[in-house]
């Protein structure tokens, strides 16, 4: 109970604060989210100079429209799905002439174009078993990708998931179970390689 | 097989969901004697574990330039908003100006003739004496010095 009023006030300052666009808090929630920021939209793109070039508007945008985060959820899904937005219209934008003609009205559809270019997954793996993943990741669609990081790493429900991605809990789910099957290959082909 | 396909279904919703105690003891159970689904389960949990062995590095001066991207938006966003406000108080006052000038009109008319003016020096008077003054004072609204000045 205690911890649930104190995570109530946080996010009801974050919201006040935002609303009277106060530098000081801004600077504080740039400290404690820039970092998970920019690694939610490089798993969202997979291209690391467009992931902090991003983060940078997602701030800008926080500031001016700061108003509509109501305090009453926790600040992160409000802010991941700002950045989702825009990354979203980034794409559109980068990839319109060539690949999207074809693509549906749905927005999420050019999330199903794996990111091209170098992997930023290589050099950020920890482990060999990471090392394993990173040439998964970087082929698997940004959908799934996001969907994983969000809640194996960011340690998202899948309501609050869903409130970042706008789908369904359904959906996200599902994409879990995908992007889990796909990741899990990497280790079934590889021990059975002699791995 | 088609039992088992299930089995993986509860372990894939075991890892990423919330799943009552009952089903985590069906799973329990079940990889005791199913050799195939307690390879998932370890598989799993390791594509699971490895995704978390991922370290990106930020760019060491990102947190200080986004702050500095902020403090310049934000010193627009004020400028744009005083701008506005001063633009609406200037609309307010030329309004202001007009009708306060046809009010005036109306009265001095009627006071000329007790009065003994001339009716036809009312006009020129409220235009000079009174409509020409406020049209200046809502100008000098625009006019403000420094950062709030309305015409840049």
């Amino acid at each position: 109970m205690t911890l649930n009023t104190t995570a109530e006030t946080e996010t009801a300052k974050i919201a006040r604060g935002l609303r009277e666009r106060d530098m000081e808090l801004l600077a504080d929630l740039v400290e404690r989210y820039q970092h998970r920021l920019v690694r939610y939209l490089l798993y969202l793109i997979g291209r690391r100079e467009y992931a902090e070039d991003l983060a940078q508007e997602t701030w800008v945008r926080v500031l001016q429209r700061g108003s509509q985060y109501n305090g009453r959820q926790r600040f992160d899904p409000w802010l991941f799905a700002i950045a989702r937005n825009l990354a979203i219209d980034d794409l559109r934008k980068k990839r319109k002439a060539v690949e999207t003609a074809s693509l549906p009205n749905d927005r999420d559809a050019i999330l199903l174009v794996p990111s091209s270019g170098p992997s930023p997954f290589e050099a950020a793996a920890r482990s060999q078993d990471a090392m394993r993943l990173a040439g998964r990741l970087q082929i698997l669609a940004p959908l799934y990708r996001e969907a994983l990081l969000l809640r194996f790493q960011e340690d998202m429900s899948l309501p609050e998931i869903a409130q970042v991605v706008g789908a369904p809990v359904t959906t996200v789910s599902s994409r879990i179970y995908r992007g889990l099957a796909t990741l899990r290959s990497a280790f079934e082909e590889g021990d059975s390689h002699g791995g | 097989m088609e039992g088992d396909k299930k089995f993986r279904e509860l372990i894939d919703r075991s890892f990423a969901e919330e799943i009552s105690e009952g089903e985590r003891q069906l799973i329990r159970d079940h990889i005791r004697d199913c050799d195939g689904c307690k390879r998932y389960v370890e598989l799993t949990a390791r594509t699971i574990r490895a995704l978390r062995e991922f370290a990106f590095t930020s760019e060491p001066d990102s947190n200080a330039q986004v702050r500095e991207i902020l403090v310049h938006h934000a010193g627009i966003m004020r400028q744009h908003n005083v701008q506005s406000k001063i633009w609406a108080a200037f609309a307010v006052a030329l309004s202001m100006s007009f009708v306060g000038s046809a009010l005036v009109y109306q009265m001095a008319r009627r006071l000329a003739v007790p009065m003994h003016f001339d009716t036809s020096q009312v006009q020129p008077g409220v235009l000079i004496f009174w409509l020409l003054p406020s049209l200046c004072s809502a100008l000098c609204l625009l006019a403000a010095p420094g950062e709030n000045r309305g015409i840049a």
